[in-house]
């Protein structure tokens, strides 16, 4: 059940010839993505969960369009504090991800690291960042491997805007750039660096601009749209995959919640979030593009509706039962020997 | 002992209640294109410049008012800041500014829809013409804002058929001379192709394109841009020339059609691996692409053409914008019914004479 997009794998299908199993495939992550996001803000309100967590709801057209073109095996991804979305796309499990975030043993990390650390190498996730703009220089170590290796695959980083101001991501931009990485870089544009407006605060038009600095090309999608997301993806992970380099893809969008659970969100429109939700949400209109065109039934979406709420249900209940780590386990999963 | 220095001919006076309107799309040229093929960025920096171009000249040549779309991509805000640092400046003292209004959309949007907004309120206004810089897309979506005010259409990328590139101080000559009264306005109106989709419910869509409506078998609007050829069905323009880039330039090579020619082309198309003709056509700035072709037609003025793909897109001006089904059915119309548009070489060598002189040089 959390399996996700693996029938996809990275020779996809122009998004309009996507099959009905691809498509359920689609929505599953992104139902799963949002069920998992709502259930966690719910839950952080009532004290249980420790840390910080940063939600992803409304952002989910991004992760999904990207990941469906990676595979697990040689494809990388490296998130940012904002991850679960990256993670559920990426096919990294949703029950241990809900017990890492409520600090359990069982966990994706065995409840050491929480929301901003999960990670699953077997999956190719290297995992979410507590350090905004820490994920685009992994992405040049992964690229870099496997242009060495030679066996196709290309490592994608994504990151906000507010990461886009930082030196880390301007370096990893340029060393992709200089060593011909199968790079890609998905700046996620939600519209704030924490309470800062990114019209303000990235000097540049657009974050797209900045590609050409860098000697690649930066395009912007629509990141309400899945498929939008999906084609322009497609051709930069094709591009990279074939030798062509790196790229640059500025997804806009903005996230349904604060910056983090609890920030008041004072910055914001009165009505700016609730005309997204009501008039640009990617699951709404993912939902109506396929039922309308005839390539889905409502029937079919809401029994994904029904598993997804099921399994983050039980996702839920096994996390709250399980233990936390003791004192034995303070030095374990820490240290790595070479 | 100071020198007088000479300042020539006084300036030209300015024309009482004269006004443009001018609309900076700022996101054009940011499409997927960038990535498969070599597509140009046009920076917002050089779109606020050539709106100071503009602005500068219209204002020498007498224009009163400019009303100036605003955004929140800094062309705009970079135009405010520029005006301010250039009146104080001593070397740009005998620059006259014309009176810039900036406008703001109640309602934003930060879709297509604002251009549309801008250019019904600057029509509205007074603006004896409004120029658009920007792709087709733009140029598009002003056309039914603008009822009868003529447009001019300044190119800012490698990626557009209808918008010509031409620097921007010769386009605000044609523009100053309009709104001044000393050039005539464009009296002829642009083609347009009008599609209009009626669904299995009795619902009707309508919708009009400048340049292009290409039915293609790519199911989803997704991205938007149309460049794999294999997709490729059927291919109506209201004109089509050999020099042309994108789709356009399919039927450019088959059928030469003007501008100003009372008629357009309809083509058909097919999958390059199974057709038996094919043609090498520029579909995006550096992508050559095979097209498969099944013939070429005249396309009349005012005689509906229905659509024979059952199910796929409509990508109007080169953008994917209408899904349809097999349950829909879908006309194509060509009619002379489009904008006015300025031609910038047509304006400007038919009025020569009336630039403004101090004397009479011409003999």
């Amino acid at each position: 059940m959390t399996q996700t997009l693996s029938t996809l794998g990275s020779d996809a299908p122009d998004a309009s010839a996507l099959s009905e199993a691809q498509l359920l495939d689609v929505y599953r992550t992104m139902r799963s993505i949002r069920a998992f996001e709502d259930r966690v803000h719910e839950e952080f309100a009532t004290g249980e969960i420790p840390g910080f967590v940063h939600l992803y709801a409304g952002e989910e057209a991004s992760a999904t369009g990207v990941c469906a073109h990676l595979d697990q095996d040689r494809d990388t991804i490296a998130s940012t504090h904002r991850g679960h979305g990256h993670c559920i796309a990426k096919g990294v499990d949703i029950k241990p991800m809900m017990a890492e975030i409520f600090g359990k043993t069982t966990g994706s990390c065995r409840g050491k690291g929480g929301s901003m650390h999960i990670a699953d190498l077997s999956k190719g996730m290297l995992g979410a960042n507590g350090i905004v703009g820490g994920g685009p220089p992994l992405i040049c170590g992964t690229a870099l491997a496997a242009k060495i290796k030679g066996d196709g695959g290309v490592g994608v980083a994504f990151f906000g805007d507010g990461a886009s101001n930082q030196g880390t991501t301007m370096e990893a931009l340029n060393l992709a750039s200089v060593w011909d990485l199968p790079a890609f870089f998905v700046a996620e544009n939600n519209g704030y660096g924490e309470a800062a407006a990114s019209t303000w605060s990235v000097s540049a038009d657009n974050i797209a601009d900045r590609a050409a600095g860098f000697g690649m090309p930066g395009v912007i999608v629509d990141g309400f749209d899945f498929f939008a997301v999906y084609e322009a993806a497609g051709e930069a992970i094709r591009r990279a995959r074939e030798g062509g380099g790196p790229s640059l893809l500025e997804v806009k969008f903005t996230r349904y919640y604060g910056h983090f659970e609890g920030d008041q969100q004072t910055y914001r429109g009165k009505d700016e979030v609730r005309n997204a939700r009501e008039n640009l949400d990617c699951i709404k209109r993912f939902r109506q593009g396929v039922t309308e065109s005839g390539r889905l039934t409502d029937a079919q979406l809401d029994e994904v509706d029904a598993q997804v709420a099921q399994l983050i249900e039980e996702a839920v209940t096994e996390a709250k039962a399980a233990p936390v780590p003791g004192p034995k386990d303070l030095l374990t999963d820490v240290y790595v020997k070479y | 002992m100071s020198e007088m220095r000479s300042h020539g001919p006084d300036p030209v006076p300015v024309v009482e209640g004269s006004a443009i309107g001018i609309i900076p799309n700022p996101m054009s040229g940011r499409d997927v294109r960038r990535i498969i093929s070599q597509a140009s960025v046009f920076p917002n920096a050089e779109k606020a410049s050539m709106v100071l171009r503009i602005l500068r000249t219209v204002g020498t040549l007498g224009v009163e008012r400019v009303l100036l779309s605003t955004d929140t991509f800094g062309i705009a805000a970079g135009v405010q800041r520029e005006i301010k640092r250039l009146s104080g400046a001593r070397s740009s003292a005998h620059v006259r500014w014309p009176k810039v209004e900036f406008l703001t959309l109640e309602r934003p949007t930060g879709t297509a829809a604002d251009t549309t907004a801008f250019a019904e309120t600057m029509a509205g206004r007074g603006s004896a013409a409004v120029v658009l810089l920007g792709g087709d897309g733009t140029m598009r979506a002003a056309v039914p804002g603008l009822g009868d005010t003529p447009m001019l259409a300044l190119s800012t990328g490698t990626n557009n058929a209808f918008p010509v590139m031409i620097e921007a101080t010769v386009a605000g000559i044609a523009l100053g001379m309009i709104a001044t009264g000393a050039a005539p306005e464009p009296t002829t109106h642009a083609k347009l192709l009008h599609v209009e989709v009626t669904r299995a419910n009795g619902g009707v869509r309508h919708e009009a394109a400048l340049v292009d409506v290409c039915v293609n078998t790519l199911g989803v609007l997704g991205s938007r841009a149309l460049w794999k050829a294999d997709s490729l069905r059927e291919s109506y323009c209201t004109f089509a020339e050999p020099h042309s880039i994108g789709l356009t330039s399919i039927a450019g090579r088959l059928r030469p059609t003007g501008r100003d020619e009372p008629r357009g082309v309809a083509v058909r198309l097919d999958d390059p691996s199974v057709a038996a003709h094919t043609v090498l056509a520029p579909l995006a700035p550096g992508l050559l692409e095979w097209v498969g072709v099944l013939g070429s037609t005249e396309l009349q003025l005012n005689v509906p053409h229905p659509v024979e793909l059952d199910r796929g897109t409509i990508a109007l001006d080169g953008e994917r914008e209408v899904e349809f089904g097999p349950d829909d059915a879908v006309t194509v119309t060509l009619a002379q019914d489009g904008p006015r548009v300025i031609d910038v070489p047509t304006v400007l060598a038919a009025s020569a004479h009336a630039w403004p002189t101090t004397t009479c040089v011409f003999a």
